[in-house]
C-alpha cells in the first residue's frame, strides 16, 4: 500500500527551518551509549577468543597429534631399521653385571663348574671379598660400554674365572668334594670333559680358563630360565655360535631349543645355511 | 544496533547521526515545546541504549525507533491528560466530508508565509493525523511502516495521513 506524498505540502514542510536537539542533549546521549559500550568491551574481548578460539583449538589438537603421530612413525620405523644393530649394541651393556651370576645362581645346577663348588656363595659375594678384583670388573665394564660397539661378555669371562680360581685357592675346603691338594687347574681338568673337544675359532682367542667360564654359563644358561633369558641378550653371532658349539658337543635337544629360542627373539634373522 | 550489542560505540554514533533530526522533530512537533521534546528524545535514545542486548532484526532499525517513540508517546499524552487520538472509524467518517483544497496562490510565492500557515495548522491536527504526516514527512516511513510504528492497522494509518493532508492543504487555501 503506498501513499503517494504531496509534494506541495512536502516542499513547505521542508522550508521549515528544523528544530535541532541542543548539543548537552547529544553529548548526553553518546556519552551514555559509550559508556555502556566500554562497560561491554571486555565481553567483545571475549566475544574475539569465542569466535577464534575453537579454530585455534582445532588447529593446536591437529598439530600435536601430527607431531605425535610423526614422532611415534619415526621411532618405530627407527627400531624396525636398527633393531639388530640397536641390541648389538645397547644389550650387552645392559648385562654385564648379571652375566657372573651364570655360574652359581641359587638352586640351578650347573654340571660343568658348580658341581664341585656348589656350597660356594655367589660370585656378587666374592667380588665384594675381592676389591681389586671388583675394581677391575669395573674398568672392563666401562671398556666395553655402547661406545666401544664391542660386546662386553667376552672381556668378562676371564675376569669371573680369575675370581672363581681365587676363590678356589683362598677356600679349599668349600669345594668339599674336591680335596686340599686338588688346585685349580685339577679342577679344570674336571672341567674340561664337559667342553666341546674342538673349540670355535672365536673361542680359541679366549684364555682356557674363560673358555670354560664361557661354556659353563652357556650350559648353565640353556638349565637356567632366567639364565636363557639373560643369554638371549647375546648378539646374534655369538649365539649363533654357542648353538653350533651345541651341536658340536652333540646336544641336539638343546640346540633345538635354543634355535627355536634365538628364531622367536631374531624372527628377520636370516640363519646360517649350516644351522637351517 | 547487532553491532553496537557487540560493543561497537561507533555504530551507535552512526545511527544516532542518522536518525537524531527526524525523531527530534517529529517528538517536537507532537508534543509542541522543545522541553518535553528534549526529555522524551534522551529517554528515547536511552531506551535504545540499554535495548542493545535484545535486540533482534525483525523489521527496519527506523520502524523499530519510532515504535519506541510512539509508545514513549503515548505515556506522555496520558501523563498530561491528552487523549485525543481519533478512533479509526471517526477518522474514515470525517474523511468522507472533505473537501479536496487548493493551495491559495499568493502563499506559494511567499514561502515563508506558507511555512507558517502549515506548521500552525500541523498544531492544531488531532495527534494521530499529526502524527501520520509527521512520520511520513520526517522519515519518509511508507504507510505500512507507520502503521507498524503506531499500532494500527495500514488502512487506519493511510486514513489519518489523508485526513492530515487534507486538513493542511484547506488551512493552506482559505486564507491569504
Amino acid at each position: 500500500m503506498i501513499e503517494r506524498r504531496d509534494d506541495e505540502l512536502s516542499r513547505i514542510y521542508r522550508d521549515a527551518e528544523g528544530p535541532r536537539p541542543p548539543q548537552r542533549v547529544d553529548d548526553n546521549i553518546l556519552a551514555a551509549s559509550q559508556r555502556v559500550a566500554g562497560a561491554r568491551r571486555r565481553p567483545a574481548g571475549f566475544g574475539f577468543a569465542r569466535r577464534w578460539g575453537t579454530p585455534v583449538a582445532l588447529a593446536a589438537t591437529v598439530l600435536v597429534t601430527f607431531t605425535l603421530a610423526l614422532m611415534v612413525f619415526e621411532r618405530e620405523s627407527g627400531l624396525d631399521a636398527m633393531a639388530p644393530e640397536a641390541r648389538r649394541t645397547d644389550r650387552p651393556a645392559k648385562v654385564l653385571p648379571a652375566e657372573p651370576q651364570r655360574t652359581d645362581q641359587p638352586g640351578t645346577p650347573s654340571p660343568a663348574v658348580l658341581r664341585p663348588i656348589a656350597p660356594a656363595p655367589p660370585i656378587s659375594q666374592a667380588l665384594q671379598r675381592d676389591p681389586v678384583e671388583q675394581g677391575r670388573g669395573e674398568s672392563t665394564v666401562s671398556r666395553g660400554g655402547l661406545g666401544t660397539g664391542q660386546p662386553a661378555f667376552v672381556p668378562e669371562v676371564p675376569r669371573a674365572s680369575e675370581v672363581l680360581r681365587k676363590r678356589e685357592e683362598a677356600k679349599p675346603a668349600l669345594a668339599a668334594p674336591v680335596p686340599d691338594a686338588q688346585s685349580a687347574p685339577e679342577f679344570r681338568q674336571q672341567a674340561r670333559p664337559m667342553q666341546a673337544p674342538a673349540a670355535a675359532p672365536a673361542a680359541g682367542a679366549l684364555s682356557e680358563s674363560g673358555a670354560t667360564f664361557q661354556r659353563s654359563g652357556v650350559t648353565a644358561a640353556i638349565a637356567n630360565p632366567l639364565a636363557v633369558s639373560e643369554a638371549k641378550e647375546r648378539t646374534p653371532e655369538k649365539w649363533l655360535e654357542d648353538i653350533r658349539k651345541l651341536r658340536t658337543e652333540g646336544k641336539m635337544t638343546e640346540v633345538e631349543r635354543e634355535l627355536a629360542e634365538f628364531r622367536k627373539r631374531y624372527p628377520d634373522y636370516i640363519l646360517p645355511e649350516d644351522l637351517r | 544496533m547487532l553491532r553496537y550489542g557487540k560493543g561497537d560505540a561507533g555504530a551507535f554514533e552512526a545511527l544516532y547521526r542518522r536518525h537524531r533530526l527526524p525523531l527530534y522533530r517529529f517528538l517536537l512537533r507532537q508534543v509542541g515545546n522543545a522541553e518535553s521534546a528534549e526529555e522524551l528524545f534522551q529517554d528515547l535514545w536511552m531506551r535504545v541504549v540499554n535495548s542493545r542486548g535484545r535486540y533482534e532484526v525483525r523489521a527496519k532499525f527506523t520502524s523499530w525507533v519510532y515504535a519506541i517513540a510512539h509508545n514513549r508517546l503515548m505515556d506522555f499524552y496520558r501523563a498530561n491528560g491528552r487523549a485525543s487520538f481519533l478512533s479509526h472509524e471517526e477518522s474514515e467518517s470525517v474523511l468522507e466530508d472533505l473537501p479536496a483544497g487548493e493551495i491559495a496562490a499568493d502563499l506559494r510565492l511567499d514561502r515563508k508565509r506558507a511555512v507558517e500557515r502549515l506548521l500552525a495548522a500541523l498544531g492544531e491536527l488531532p495527534d494521530a493525523q499529526r502524527e501520520a504526516f509527521v512520520l511520513q514527512q520526517e522519515s519518509e516511513l511508507s504507510i505500512e511502516e507507520i502503521a507498524a510504528a503506531t499500532g494500527v492497522s495500514p488502512e487506519t494509518a493511510k486514513s489519518r495521513l489523508r485526513y492530515a493532508v487534507a486538513k493542511l492543504r484547506a488551512s493552506l487555501g482559505k486564507k491569504s
